[in-house]
């Protein structure tokens, strides 16, 4: 693949990625916790994780794509943080400290199982 | 129109992250500068923007640059897949048949540092934001109603 080819693909992917974001997050909007991202964000690294895992038998290019484009739109930092940050000032600091704890363990436990699968099955 | 926003909010966050992905490379089980600098400038405009700018702008606005733009700029599964990787080395790592060690006081400090400076970016971006207006915190950063 060329690199434009590749750019127009992750650029493509990324739409993709941010357009099944903004679905789920307005599935989520009457929700009082973040559920929606947290949900969004647990799914991108489960196969963040796999696309690692499966890097090496990837063709080239694929795993940029999918890992840059894909993954990296579909999940996000900023709606994270800021939403953390205003349940601590809407006086809710459990739920702030739960969100924080919940997204790292399910993140981190997808995308070490996404990546462990893959690697076994190549 | 707002899936119209967020598409081409999208396309162009997706591509600035992926030229600062190019400007600062970094391997695989490298600390990821460009992941770090991407959620914690995202973190800091989306508070911003949440504070100041939310609730006098149409909700594509709201979609387009903060479900968009801001959330596909900022990525949690490049942070994931960071501390996975240099947190399990091996074969992640080093391709097949790799038994690099894994380092995992490294791969805590890729979560520590997005978590914790995303968190006050996001606190800076909101209370500057807000500034003598008042609190301005009844909207959504993904521009719904409030959470």
């Amino acid at each position: 693949m060329t690199g434009l080819a590749v750019f127009g693909l992750l650029v493509g992917a990324g739409v993709l990625g941010g357009l099944l974001r903004h679905g789920a997050a307005l599935l989520g909007a009457k929700s009082r916790f973040p559920t929606a991202v947290l949900i969004v964000n647990a799914a991108g690294s489960l196969v963040a994780g796999a696309i690692l895992g499966a890097a090496s038998t990837l063709p080239a290019g694929i795993p940029l794509i999918l890992l840059t484009g894909f993954c990296g739109a579909l999940t996000t930092f900023s709606t994270f943080s800021v939403d953390t940050v205003r349940l601590i000032l809407a006086r809710r600091g459990g739920a702030a400290l739960w969100n924080i704890i919940s997204s790292l363990a399910l993140g981190l436990g997808c995308a070490a199982l996404g990546a462990g699968v893959a690697l076994a099955i190549i | 129109m707002s899936w119209l926003a967020v598409a081409a909010g999208a396309a162009v966050g997706t591509a600035a992250r992926y030229g600062i992905d190019l400007l600062l490379p970094h391997p695989i089980d490298g600390f990821p500068w460009s992941t770090f600098i991407v959620n914690a400038v995202g973190s800091l405009a989306l508070g911003w923007l949440t504070a100041a700018l939310w609730d006098r702008v149409p909700d594509w606005v709201r979609a387009g640059l903060g479900a968009g733009l801001l959330g596909s700029f900022t990525t949690f599964s490049a942070v994931m897949v960071s501390a996975i990787a240099i947190g399990q080395g091996g074969e992640l790592v080093g391709g097949p048949g790799s038994v690099l060690p894994g380092d995992f006081a490294g791969a805590a400090l890729v979560v520590f540092a997005n978590v914790f400076v995303g968190i006050v970016c996001a606190l800076i971006g909101l209370l500057v934001g807000r500034g003598g207006r008042g609190p301005r915190l009844a909207s959504t950063p993904e521009g719904g109603e409030d959470a």
